[in-house]
């Protein structure tokens, strides 16, 4: 691929990024009614064995993570996953109940991961749709609640089978009156070179 | 764009090539998906795993052992010409620690015991049995190494964190949600 291909794709990568995780965001606070900031916005290609080493050093934590694979012209997997403590605010903020409420990772924490997630990818597949005319749908959301390494390495496993080196968009909202930070990926598949090279007809 | 670093700094502890793998300075190394560490006494070999397994071998005699973290049963079909790795599958990766467990350390696979851990279905909707297939290839290749198996922990929902100890070869396993255990 030549040098200006990879600029116009990196830009094309950093536009998506961008577009979604703002979004997300926007939705999130929504959702919550309550302020969600963006901690971290990155776009990176990662050596799967590298990535997950990383993830084990560095996360340790128990969490509930949302699998959703959206599926359509554009073919991605999208996860969000926060603290199994800090699911349980969220689902009384959901509930629109009195935090503190819930106080065990139950049906109804698991329902409101569930259910952010969903929001999240359909929100991130109506920017698709609207921005850049490419049709994807969210599928139902799959819920683990394991350790932060588990949930990743499960994300990651579909593209890690094909290929050693995988692309991610990762960002981490802060939900600053709780002090809650929430992870969110995405991570194109299959086809995704292709879709990057249609995108960056849009720029 | 709000940037506060990547998460991911691309610097693994092990580093790239099969030289930087070894680390036995290092009192615990950790081992990402589809790779292998190998290090002395007193180095402890870390490790996470869902479907994947973890085969730890060991020598008692010279302390000495190593972990492949794999994820499939078998190479067949994968393209061997660009970037190949082979701690990805069972068949390839087995070898590849028994090599250079062989070419760092001189240990002679009659030496080397087995524990071996993971092969959980964390994924409920997922059809394809991943983690059974790689138990079978895993037992089958160590039997056919002449390897013995002396403990493992296989199969459940759960993820399972390992931590093998070099100095003593034992292998501390939690499934989540679950204490320590050792074998």
């Amino acid at each position: 691929m030549e040098n200006k291909d990879k600029i116009k794709i990196d830009r094309a990568l950093k536009l998506i990024a961008k577009l979604s995780i703002d979004k997300s965001s926007q939705v999130l606070s929504k959702m919550i009614k309550s302020g969600a900031s963006i901690e971290l916005e990155d776009v990176y290609m990662a050596d799967i064995s590298r990535v997950t080493e990383e993830v084990m050093l560095k996360a340790d934590n128990e969490v509930v993570g949302a699998f959703i694979d959206l599926v359509g012209d554009a073919p991605f997997k999208f996860l969000f996953y926060v603290n199994t403590k800090d699911s349980l605010v969220l689902t009384d903020l959901m509930l629109r109940r009195e935090i503190g409420l819930t106080k065990e990772f139950n049906l109804y924490a698991q329902s409101a991961v569930q259910e952010l997630g969903n929001i999240l990818a359909s929100a991130i597949s109506n920017i698709f749709s609207t921005d850049f005319q490419i049709s994807m749908k969210p599928k139902p959301p799959t819920v683990i609640n394991d350790f932060e390494s588990i949930v990743f390495q499960e994300y990651v496993i579909d593209a890690a089978c094909e290929r050693n080196e995988i692309l991610i968009i990762q960002s981490i909202f802060r939900i600053v009156k709780f002090d809650i930070h929430c992870s969110m990926f995405i991570m194109p598949l299959g086809k995704s070179e292709q879709i990057l090279q249609y995108v960056t007809g849009f720029m | 764009m709000t940037k506060h670093g990547s998460w991911f700094s691309g610097q693994g502890s092990g580093g790239r090539g099969q030289q930087e793998t070894v680390t036995p300075d290092r009192k615990e190394i950790a081992v990402g998906m589809a790779d292998i560490k190998i290090g002395k006494a007193p180095a402890m070999i870390s490790t996470i795993l869902g479907s994947c397994i973890a085969v730890c071998l060991y020598s008692s005699k010279d302390k000495t052992g190593g972990l492949l973290h794999l994820m499939m049963a078998s190479s067949k079909g994968a393209s061997k010409i660009n970037n190949f790795k082979k701690a990805k599958y069972a068949d390839t990766g087995i070898l590849e620690l028994l090599g250079q467990l062989k070419n760092f350390y001189g240990l002679n696979q009659r030496s080397l015991v087995a524990k071996i851990f993971g092969g959980a279905k964390v994924l409920k909707n997922v059809t394809a049995p991943i983690g059974e297939n790689n138990q079978q290839a895993v037992k089958e290749i160590l039997k056919e190494n002449g390897i013995a198996i002396f403990a493992s922990k296989l199969g459940g929902e759960k993820g399972y964190r390992i931590k093998f100890d070099l100095e003593t070869g034992k292998v501390k396993c939690q499934i989540f949600g679950h204490e320590f255990e050792e074998y």
